[in-house]
């Protein structure tokens, strides 16, 4: 019993993080809480083969990213999109000039900070397709390196790779899009050959 | 030592803290020597550090913990 309780123990200090990656993915409160909930209780099972002294958030969060793929890509609720548009390289970085400065503030930090809202960056990854959302939330959000997130998708490191790149240039666009309907852009500021 | 579009090129994996060594230094050495490589890395950094705040900002549910803790105690009782 002692290995099990050290696993709550431990778990739970992690159960925050994996919430807010699991609405990330489900997008929906109380399915977030039942895949961490399925996903603690997998890992309370499976304890046994967990190695003590390894990463007990990454076993978690590959728990978790399977236990998502299998139960809710199983259901197709949305048809699984493997294409997305190809955005041009630093999307949102050539379009910076087109921001009105006066709504904006000081330093470049916070600058950024207040550009986007907590709402717009959550939706933005929302929007992507699940392919390129899992690895877009796994690195960007909860900080895991390539080889972690191959292991947990159970694909080549390359894949891994070109899913974020594309994952994050399509966010740019969406955050892009978010801060015109909101009035923050004025495109005839930018350099028509940018 | 890397050039612009190398350093664009690759500055993704540099943020992701991917690169070898090696490679990083070359491109810490663009970096320095280049005002607008360097005010892309900061962009992204930047937007980085936006997009990770923002979407980890996440209240959890009332009464979540104690769901999840009765959920892992169920278990235990039912596994005795």
């Amino acid at each position: 019993m002692g290995a099990r309780e050290d696993f709550t123990n431990d778990a739970m200090q992690y159960a925050p993080q994996l919430f807010a990656t699991a609405l990330r993915m489900t997008r929906n409160k109380a399915d977030a809480e039942d895949l961490v909930q399925e996903t603690f209780l997998k890992g309370w099972r499976a304890f046994d083969s967990y190695q003590q002294g390894t990463n007990l958030r990454a076993w978690l969060f590959r728990i978790m990213t399977n236990t998502f793929i299998n139960k809710y890509n199983s259901q197709q609720r949305r048809p699984q999109e493997t294409e997305l548009d190809e955005v041009e390289e630093l999307f949102l970085f050539r379009r910076m000039g087109a921001f009105d400065q006066s709504k904006m503030s000081q330093s470049a930090e916070d600058q950024m900070l207040e550009l986007f809202t907590d709402d717009e960056v959550k939706n933005a990854i929302e929007e992507l397709p699940e392919t390129f959302r899992i690895p877009v939330l796994l690195s960007d959000v909860e900080g895991f390196s390539y080889k972690e997130i191959a292991e947990m998708l159970e694909v080549p490191i390359g894949t891994v790779m070109s899913r974020l790149h594309r994952g994050r240039k399509a966010m740019q666009k969406m955050l892009y899009e978010y801060a015109k309907e909101r009035g923050l852009v004025d495109e005839s500021l930018l350099d028509p050959q940018d | 030592m890397a050039d612009c579009q190398e350093t664009l090129n690759e500055l993704e994996s540099y943020l992701d803290s991917e690169l070898s060594e090696g490679r990083a230094t070359e491109i810490i050495a663009h970096l320095k020597g280049c005002t607008d490589c360097q005010g892309a890395y900061e962009f992204h950094a930047d937007l980085r550090t936006a997009i990770k705040t923002k979407a980890s900002n996440e209240e959890l549910p009332e009464g979540f913990l104690d769901r999840l803790r009765d959920c892992l105690g169920d278990d235990v009782l039912g596994a005795q």
